[in-house]
C-alpha cells in the first residue's frame, strides 16, 4: 500500500478510485502499488490545466498514471502535479516497459521532461517541430473556417495565456 | 486515287490523330495505381479491388508497389505534416505521364481535421485531377473518379501537357 | 559510415561485427511500403538476414485528434472519434459514450444496450476479416482478401442499413444510440448470422492446415505470457500468448455480462497462435450476435432528457419547449460536470480506453484514447529478435496495428 504520508488527496470521481501523490516521489509510489499487484500501466498522460475555473490545482500540468491489477481486477488512478517554466518529473520506464512510447508522447506534446528516460525524443511531430501541440496556449491551428462559431476565437488560447 | 492525291486531301493529320486516339485509349484503359494506403480510405480502396466492386473492370486492378511502375496515385486518406515530403517523394518517382486522385475529404481538403498536425488539403504538395469527396467516399465513387480520370486521359491522348 | 539510397530502402553500414562475421546493415523500412499495414516505418538492424534491433518510427498518420476534440463540443466529439481507429469505429464510440456517460452519471435504455453490443460485435468481425485479408495477401494467401471482403461488404450493408453510412457510422453516441433498428437490418442481420458460421469454415479450410501458412506463422514471432503481460500488451496479442484477460469478461460493460460466450486463448504464443485466437474470436462474436438478436429488448434506444439528445421530430412541429431545446442543444450543446473518467473497452485489437477531464463547461478539457495497438507495437522489437527479415511481414501483420490507432 502507499505510505500515508505520500498521500496528498484520495477519492472517487465516477467510481474511478485516484489518489494524488507528490511530484518528486512518484517513483516510490508506482513501486509501492507495482509491489501491491497493479502491475499493467493502462496509460500515462498529462493534463494541462492552463486557466480552469471549475476547481483549483495545485499546479499548471497534471500527469495521470493508470494502474490496473490484472488479478483482482481494479483500476487505481495516481495524479501527480508539476509546474514552471520547464516541467520535469521522474521516469518509470524501467517499472513499467510501456511507459517508454506514453512518456515519449507526453514529452512531445506537452513538453513535460522525465528525468532518467533512455530516449526522450518526439515520437508523433516531425523532429525539427517547434511547440508542443496539446498545451492549452497552443493554438488548434488548420484553417480558418469563415462565418462559423470559431472565426473569431478559433485559438483555444485564452487572451491572457 | 493516287497517293499525292490522297495525301492532299487528307493532309498530315490523320496518323497523328488516330495515332492519339490510340495512345489516349491505351493509356486510359491500363491505369496503374501506386498501392498508397494513408488511413480509413484506404480500406475503401482495398474494397474496389474486391469482388463486389471489381477494379479489373476498367483496367486497373494492377495496383503496384513501387511507385516507378505507377501512373496513378490515389492518396487515400489523410496526409500528416509528417507524412507530406513522403508524399512528394514517391509522387516525384512515378514517371510521367501520371495522374492523382484525391480520394476523400481529408485528403481534399483537410476534412473533419482543421488543425495543427494535418495537410489541408494534398493539392498543396502535389497537382489533383480528380478530387473523391466523402469520408471515406464510397467505394463505388472511387470507380466514378476513376471513369473521369479515364475520359480525360482518352482525351487528352498522346500529349504530356494538359 | 556510408550508405546506399534507392527507392524506399535505405541501408546504412553501422560498423559493428556481426556473429556470421559479417558487419550489422541499417536498413529502412516504409513509412511508404506495401507490406506495414499503412504508414509503419522501420529501422532496422540487420545481421545478414537476422533481426538484431528494431526501432519503429511513428507519427506519419498523426491526425491531432486529441487536440480536435477539445476544440469540438461534447456530442460533437463523437464524429472523431469514428476515424482514430478506422477498423472499429462503432466500438470507439462506444468508449467515448461511456466514459461520457459515466461522468454524467446516466445509463442508457436496454435496447440500447443490445444495439450498441451487435454494432460492436459487427465491428470485430469486419475488423477481423479486414486483418484476415490483408495478412492472407502479405504472406502469400491471394484469395482470402476476396473471401474476407465478401462478407465484410455484408457488415458495410448492415451498418449502412441501421446508421446510413458504410464506415465511419457515428452509430453509438452519449446518451443512446442515432437510430433505432429497422425491421429490414433484423431480418438481414438474421441472415448474416445464419450464413457466417460457414464463411469462417471456409477461411479455416483455406488456412489452418494450409502449408505455406502454417510456415510462415507457426514458432515466429513468439511472445512469452510474461513478457505480453509486462510489455502491456492487450487483445489478442495477449490471449495468444495464454492469458485469458478480456475486458468483455473481466470489467463488463454495455451488458457484456449478460452474453454466455468464451474467451479465445491460445497457448501457441506466436503468430499462429494470435491467427487462431482472431478466428475463434469471430465464431464468439457470432454467438454474441445470436443471442443479442434473439433477446433484443423492445423499450427507448435513447435516455429521456432533453438536454443531452434532440427531441423527436414530431415535437417540434407542436412544442415551443422542442423547439428551444433543439435550439439549446445545436448552438451551445450540453455541460459534462466538471471531473474525469476513464473507460476501456475490448475493440478487436485490445483495449481501447477513452479518458476524458471536464471542466463542466460545453467542450471537453482532455480527450485520451488508450490505444491498443500503441502499445501493441511496442512488443515489436521483442517478438522479431533473432527472426528472419521475411518474417517481419508476417510479425506485424498478426500484430494487428492499425496506425491511425498508433498515431492519433
Amino acid at each position: 500500500m502507499i505510505p500515508d504520508a505520500l498521500v496528498l488527496e484520495k477519492g472517487i470521481t465516477a467510481r474511478d478510485q485516484w489518489v494524488t501523490v507528490p511530484a518528486e516521489r512518484i517513483r516510490e509510489v508506482l513501486s509501492a502499488l507495482k509491489t501491491d499487484g497493479y502491475r499493467l500501466l493502462v496509460f500515462l498522460t498529462c493534463v494541462d490545466h492552463l486557466i480552469d475555473s471549475s476547481r483549483e490545482f495545485p499546479a499548471r500540468f497534471e500527469i495521470v498514471y493508470q494502474l490496473r491489477d490484472l488479478e483482482k481486477p481494479a483500476d487505481i488512478r495516481v495524479r501527480a502535479f508539476v509546474g514552471g517554466e520547464s516541467p520535469r518529473i521522474d521516469s518509470v520506464h524501467d517499472l513499467f516497459p510501456t511507459a517508454n512510447w506514453d512518456e515519449r508522447e507526453t514529452y512531445d506534446m506537452f513538453g513535460i521532461v522525465f528525468s532518467g528516460h533512455p530516449g526522450l525524443t518526439r515520437i508523433l511531430m516531425p523532429d525539427d517541430w517547434v511547440g508542443h501541440p496539446l498545451r492549452r496556449d497552443f493554438p488548434v491551428g488548420g484553417e480558418v473556417v469563415e462565418f462559423s462559431e470559431e472565426h473569431q476565437t478559433w485559438q483555444t488560447a485564452p487572451d491572457e495565456a | 486515287m493516287g497517293v499525292e492525291e490522297l495525301v492532299a486531301a487528307l493532309g498530315d493529320n490523320v496518323l497523328t490523330t488516330t495515332l492519339n486516339k490510340v495512345i489516349g485509349w491505351g493509356r486510359g484503359n491500363s491505369v496503374w495505381p501506386a498501392q498508397f494506403g494513408l488511413a480509413c480510405c484506404a480500406i475503401e480502396m482495398i474494397a474496389v479491388a474486391t469482388a463486389r466492386l471489381d477494379i479489373g473492370r476498367f483496367g486497373s486492378e494492377a495496383m503496384r508497389a513501387s511507385p516507378r511502375q505507377a501512373d496513378l496515385m490515389i492518396v487515400s486518406g489523410r496526409v500528416s505534416q509528417k507524412m507530406a515530403p513522403v508524399l512528394r517523394t514517391v509522387y516525384d518517382q512515378m514517371p510521367e505521364p501520371k495522374w492523382v486522385i484525391s480520394m476523400g475529404a481529408c485528403a481534399s481538403t483537410g476534412g473533419v481535421f482543421n488543425n495543427y498536425a494535418l495537410l489541408q488539403g494534398v493539392d498543396k504538395i502535389v497537382p489533383v485531377d480528380v478530387y473523391v469527396p466523402g469520408c471515406p467516399p464510397r467505394p463505388e465513387d472511387l470507380l466514378n473518379a476513376l471513369m473521369i480520370l479515364q475520359e480525360r486521359i482518352k482525351a487528352r491522348g498522346i500529349a504530356t501537357q494538359p | 559510415m556510408s550508405t546506399i539510397e534507392s527507392p524506399g530502402v535505405t541501408v546504412s553500414r553501422t560498423g559493428e561485427q556481426g556473429a556470421f562475421g559479417g558487419e550489422l546493415l541499417t536498413v529502412n523500412f516504409g513509412p511508404h511500403h506495401p507490406s506495414t499495414h499503412g504508414v509503419l516505418r522501420l529501422i532496422v538492424d540487420l545481421d545478414g538476414e537476422q533481426i538484431k534491433r528494431v526501432q519503429p518510427v511513428i507519427g506519419y498518420l498523426h491526425t491531432g485528434i486529441e487536440k480536435q476534440m477539445e476544440a469540438l463540443r461534447w456530442q460533437q466529439g463523437v464524429v472523431v472519434t469514428d476515424r482514430h481507429d478506422y477498423l472499429s469505429p462503432p466500438i470507439n464510440n462506444l468508449a467515448y459514450a461511456l466514459a461520457v456517460e459515466k461522468l454524467m452519471g446516466v445509463e442508457v435504455p436496454p435496447r440500447a444496450r443490445a444495439l450498441r453490443v451487435i454494432m460492436s460485435e459487427l465491428t470485430r468481425l469486419s475488423s477481423h476479416l479486414v486483418w484476415l485479408g490483408t495478412s492472407g495477401i502479405e504472406l502469400g494467401a491471394m484469395s482470402m482478401l476476396m473471401y474476407c471482403f465478401r462478407e465484410r461488404e455484408q457488415i458495410m450493408d448492415l451498418n449502412e442499413e441501421i446508421s446510413g453510412f458504410r464506415m465511419h457510422t457515428s452509430y453509438i453516441r452519449p446518451g443512446g444510440v442515432f437510430a433505432d433498428s429497422t425491421p429490414r437490418f433484423l431480418e438481414m442481420l438474421d441472415k448474416f448470422v445464419r450464413e457466417m458460421p460457414g464463411h469462417v469454415d471456409e477461411y479455416e479450410d483455406l488456412l489452418t492446415m494450409n502449408p505455406i501458412w502454417r510456415a510462415r506463422t507457426i514458432g515466429i514471432g513468439r511472445l512469452p505470457a510474461e513478457d505480453a503481460k509486462v510489455l502491456g500488451a492487450t487483445g489478442p496479442m495477449l490471449r495468444g500468448s495464454g492469458v485469458e484477460w478480456d475486458l468483455r469478461k473481466s470489467m463488463p460493460y454495455s451488458g457484456y455480462e449478460d452474453y454466455d460466450f468464451e474467451v479465445a486463448v491460445s497457448n501457441d504464443c506466436d503468430c499462429y497462435g494470435r491467427y487462431l485466437v482472431r478466428i475463434k474470436e469471430m465464431r464468439e462474436a457470432v454467438k454474441i450476435l445470436r443471442q443479442a438478436l434473439d433477446r433484443l429488448p423492445d423499450g427507448p434506444v435513447n435516455i429521456d432528457d432533453r438536454k443531452m439528445l434532440p427531441p423527436p421530430r414530431e415535437e417540434l412541429e407542436t412544442s415551443m419547449e422542442a423547439v428551444i431545446h433543439h435550439f439549446k442543444l445545436f448552438t451551445e450543446g450540453y455541460t459534462v460536470p466538471a471531473g474525469d473518467a476513464y473507460v476501456a473497452v475490448e475493440s478487436g485489437r485490445g483495449e481501447n480506453g477513452c479518458y476524458i477531464v471536464s471542466d463542466g463547461t460545453h467542450k471537453p478539457r482532455r480527450v485520451k484514447f488508450r490505444s491498443a495497438s500503441f502499445v501493441n507495437l511496442q512488443a515489436l522489437e521483442r517478438m522479431a529478435l533473432n527472426h528472419m527479415v521475411a518474417d517481419m511481414i508476417a510479425i506485424i501483420g498478426t500484430a494487428d496495428t492499425v496506425l491511425g490507432d498508433v498515431d492519433r
